[in-house]
């Protein structure tokens, strides 16, 4: 994914034709990470009622983010097809979401490996190469985001 | 025997002081899955720094294991923790003790 160009805040990105279809695959994947995963504190156990609310609000950020997804993918104009591939466009809010949507698929796939301490290496044997190579691809995507949006 | 009621208002009132007092650490820790790029967009996105100081605290989580990033009443902690959360960074809100 390569930034062409950014007019009135959006930004327009080229997509090849492997790459289209890549993106749409990670996106769909979301949400990986499990409901309640994450701890509001480690020492206070005195937060209960506040670790519900947390999990309530993530819940509700993970259906928000869904529906972005969906509403994304059906809309043709941000995916205008040319000789190369695809024109993306995205606003720096969407670019917002879809940083935090492909992290999470990230973060998931590293969770369904067993959230190993060293980061996982690809090995074709081993069984994890589909969770490694959908952490790469995701993170390839989350890079080109990153450098346009600190570029520009 | 008087009656002794229960001094209601003091309670909340001790309560809600304690929700706006600054004494939660809002602490994001390291793993071994989030990009270093990526943990500084957060930062920045979350709490307007500029880069130079999302960085730092960055390689703080990255070398040290974890970095405070702010301290702040429950209140405001429990929204940081949420927005950092939301972009699935290990982050947590302790008291600081």
């Amino acid at each position: 994914m390569k930034l062409l160009r950014v007019e009135n805040e959006r930004y327009f990105f080229q997509l090849d034709r492997d790459e289209k279809p890549l993106f749409e695959f990670l996106l769909r994947l979301y949400p990986l990470i499990p409901s309640a995963h994450q701890a509001l504190s480690k020492s206070s156990a005195h937060l209960d009622e506040n670790q519900r609310l947390l999990d309530d609000a993530l819940a509700e950020q993970r259906k928000e983010n869904k529906r972005h997804v969906e509403k994304l993918l059906a809309d043709d104009d941000r995916f205008k097809e040319n000789e190369t591939g695809v024109e993306l466009n995205l606003t720096g809010g969407e670019i917002e979401w879809v940083l935090q949507v492909l992290n999470d698929v990230r973060v998931g796939n590293w969770i369904l490996l067993g959230s190993p301490e060293e980061h996982p290496r690809f090995d074709p044997d081993a069984g994890n190469a589909a969770y490694v190579l959908t952490m790469g691809l995701a993170s390839d995507f989350q890079m080109d985001l990153l450098m346009a949006i600190k570029h520009n | 025997m008087p009656e002794v009621m229960p001094d209601l208002e003091r309670d909340e009132k001790s309560k809600s002081d304690s929700a706006k007092e600054p004494g939660y650490l809002v602490i994001c820790w390291n793993d071994p899955v989030n990009l270093m790029d990526y943990v500084t967009h957060v930062f920045q996105s979350v709490f307007a720094w500029q880069r130079p100081k999302a960085e730092f605290h960055m390689k703080q989580v990255h070398n040290l294991g974890k970095s405070v990033l702010v301290r702040e009443s429950l209140e405001k902690a429990e929204h940081y923790v949420h927005q950092l959360q939301k972009y699935s960074l290990h982050a947590t809100m302790e008291r600081d003790e």
